[in-house]
């Protein structure tokens, strides 16, 4: 075989030379650079100077010196722009340097390590994206689950309050019927005294279904404006010993009916008055005892009020058959009932409204414990001590006022409905008031202005011209004496609205006479 | 004057050119272009204490691991800057992992450890409680961003005083 003749060998080293841009240094033991040759200016290597320290001339090598072996550093960026392959090599007389230019191969790597470190930040992205995906996905799976939860509670609930309507109406209707027969009766002139009590009886069963059947509704509407947030509160002073002996004559009755024993009791360190809604406190009490009665046979139902720490704690324990414990995690929620008591009458919401009430006070209501032996609800709020020399009148005096008051006043009546207003009518002259009737705003507005009643009772839904436009004209004409609106709206907006028109009271349809004419006294007495 | 070698470590597309970038030119640029071997710059700091140090430093390719040209980069080093992605959790993991194999290799040398892209809060990825943890160990951490600039004079400022007093 045939050598390479040593001027082609020559003339291949040299192109490869050329190729490669090499360029040497030469470093002694001390680390200065003695000789350099080739193209450093290609490797931004301006002014190398020989005698001098090679690392402030050569940053890349700080640390480096000396080698104790051949160490190759590949693709050392350097500030030309260019790529190199640093080459160190020890020898007796320190290290020599050579720099071989890699920057097509450094082009080439890095066209191809590019694509896959984006491809990779791509595939990383996507699977980032997949599981927002996946959690988004459950989240609406669990809303959806959610959501036919509540409708089919909600379903659940019109059928429910459809019974629950119809079943006060049936008697309602019904026990009518039997008065218009009774009437007949009385024409023919049979035992009147057994008629008699017949019609009472009658009566008093209509008038039962109808008050079950608007404390339904209100029970509606009150959700319903809990869950729209529009409930507002009304703190007054409450005489918390006067509110407990009503709960009493209230709950008696139906505690001896199913043999009862009804134990209420305040101790010795709650105050006298408390500054709260007594309203709010007062219904959710009721519901507590309501239902306590309603699912006690046997045994007692007892109610506590303590004071501690600046908070009215009630607590309200019966011996009835308790609550399912399945049932106990869902009992503040709203149109839950157990299977159970789906006979009793209800739509769940009592429970519900009490706790949003309770929460919206600023208190706390909890189940706090419940088994077959019986259960016990307790509930707590927050509240200020109220002024405690406000007079209290005995119920005879406040009467005594009432009969009084009323033997000298003229009561402007404003009410469209003939039924309504022959009722309240009959109230107000039992009352001893004299009544001027109006059947739509404009009448009640050119009667008020001729005869200047002392009092205006104003409905505020009528025709020709409604209770709000004819109050703000009274009021624009200086009409000066008391007006009360009459509604059929228990919402609070437009109880406002009929404020801001001008009146000084309002009150709810149906409303019973005691606080019609109570509110009457108070008004005239002012 | 003193001069020291540090070297920027992480994972890729984690900043460290941008990092260095934004040190030593004031300068960044959206465009991902990715780093082969390592790039090499220079930047006289003038510490709060009066002191001055050249800095060389050495922007190595990013990996998830301590690979032999990693390795031998590090040589003469005096002290590393480990560098995650705050968007990316697992170059979090490819950071610890490199501390442990960077000082296996180097020995006790001092290190900050940067979570970078700070201000792309909303895609963070990297938990308060993993940084707290670290923290409580003596690490030295940093939020920066190379593309607002914030943290990163503190980054460098701080490895060079830890360097100078070693």
């Amino acid at each position: 075989m045939s050598t390479i003749p040593l001027s082609i060998a020559k003339y291949i080293r040299a192109m490869w030379v050329s190729d490669m841009i090499m360029t040497y240094l030469q470093v002694d033991r001390d680390g200065n650079l003695v000789s350099w040759s080739g193209h450093p200016h290609h490797y931004g290597l301006n002014h190398l100077k020989t005698g001098q320290a090679v690392v402030e001339q050569v940053p890349f090598l700080e640390g480096f010196l000396p080698v104790r072996h051949t160490e190759i550093l590949q693709f050392v960026g350097t500030e030309s722009g260019s790529a190199a392959h640093v080459h160190l090599i020890p020898t007796n007389e320190g290290t020599s340097i050579l720099l071989l230019d890699a920057t097509a191969e450094h082009d080439r790597q890095q066209k191809v390590q590019q694509q896959a470190n984006e491809l990779s930040l791509l595939a990383y992205q996507q699977s980032r994206l997949v599981q927002e995906l996946e959690m988004a996905r459950q989240a609406l799976v669990e809303e959806k689950k959610h959501i036919e939860q509540e409708s089919e509670l909600k379903s659940r609930f019109i059928a429910n309050l459809s019974h629950e309507l119809r079943t006060p109406l049936t008697s309602i209707v019904g026990y009518t019927e039997l008065m218009e027969n009774v009437q007949k009766d009385n024409d023919e002139i049979v035992e009147c005294n057994k008629d008699i009590e017949n019609a009472e009886n009658y009566l008093s069963t209509v008038r039962d279904n109808a008050t079950h059947l608007l404390s339904l509704i209100d029970n509606v509407l009150e959700q319903t404006q809990l869950e729209m947030g529009h409930v507002v509160l009304q703190a007054s002073n409450c005489d918390i010993k006067k509110l407990v002996h009503e709960l009493h004559r209230v709950f008696y009755p139906a505690a001896q009916e199913k043999n009862l024993d009804l134990r209420l009791k305040i101790t010795n360190d709650v105050p006298a008055r408390l500054y709260i809604d007594e309203l709010r406190l007062r219904q959710v009490i009721i519901n507590l005892l309501n239902n306590a009665i309603k699912f006690t046979t046997q045994g007692y139902v007892k109610l506590q009020i303590d004071w501690q720490d600046d908070a009215l704690i009630f607590t309200v324990t019966d011996t009835g058959t308790g609550i399912a414990e399945d049932i106990q995690q869902r009992i503040f929620t709203a149109f839950q009932r157990a299977d159970e008591v789906k006979h009793l009458p209800g739509v769940g919401l009592g429970l519900a409204i009490s706790y949003q009430l309770i929460e919206l006070m600023g208190g706390e209501l909890t189940l706090l414990h419940s088994s077959e032996h019986g259960s016990t609800f307790q509930g707590s709020i927050q509240a200020t001590l109220a002024h405690t020399s406000a007079e209290n009148l005995s119920i005879a005096e406040v009467q005594d006022a009432k009969e009084e008051t009323s033997k000298h006043y003229v009561i402007l009546l404003a009410e469209d409905v003939n039924s309504i207003r022959t009722l309240m009518e009959f109230y107000l002259q039992t009352g001893g008031y004299k009544v001027i009737c109006a059947e739509n705003g404009q009448e009640a507005y050119e009667l008020a202005l001729q005869f200047q009643p002392d009092i205006v009772l104003m409905d505020l839904q009528m025709p020709v011209m409604d209770g709000y436009h004819a109050i703000e004209a009274l009021r624009n004409d200086a009409f000066m004496q008391p007006i009360i609106a009459l509604s059929a709206s228990s919402f609070e907006k437009d109880k406002e609205a009929a404020l801001q028109a001008g009146c000084d009271a309002y009150l709810t349809k149906p409303t019973q006479i005691e606080t019609l004419l109570s509110t009457v006294t108070q008004l005239l007495n002012d | 004057m003193q001069q020291k070698k540090i070297c920027m470590i992480g994972d890729f597309s984690v900043g460290k050119t941008s990092l260095v970038s934004r040190f030593v030119r004031q300068a960044f640029s959206d465009k991902y272009l990715t780093t082969v071997g390592v790039k090499i710059d220079t930047k006289l700091v003038d510490l709060v204490d009066g002191r001055q140090v050249k800095l060389i430093l050495w922007d190595i390719a990013g990996n998830g691991a301590l690979t032999t040209a990693t390795a031998s980069y590090l040589r003469g080093a005096a002290g590393y800057i480990l560098v995650v992605d705050g968007t990316r959790r697992p170059t979090w993991d490819s950071a610890i992992n490199l501390q442990k194999e960077v000082s296996n290799h180097l020995g006790d040398k001092p290190f900050v450890l940067l979570l970078n892209k700070a201000d792309l809060r909303d895609q963070w990825e990297i938990g308060k409680q993993l940084v707290s943890s670290h923290m409580a160990q003596g690490w030295n951490i940093i939020h920066t961003s190379a593309k607002t600039g914030i943290g990163v004079e503190d980054a460098f400022s701080l490895l060079s005083i830890k360097m100078l007093d070693t």
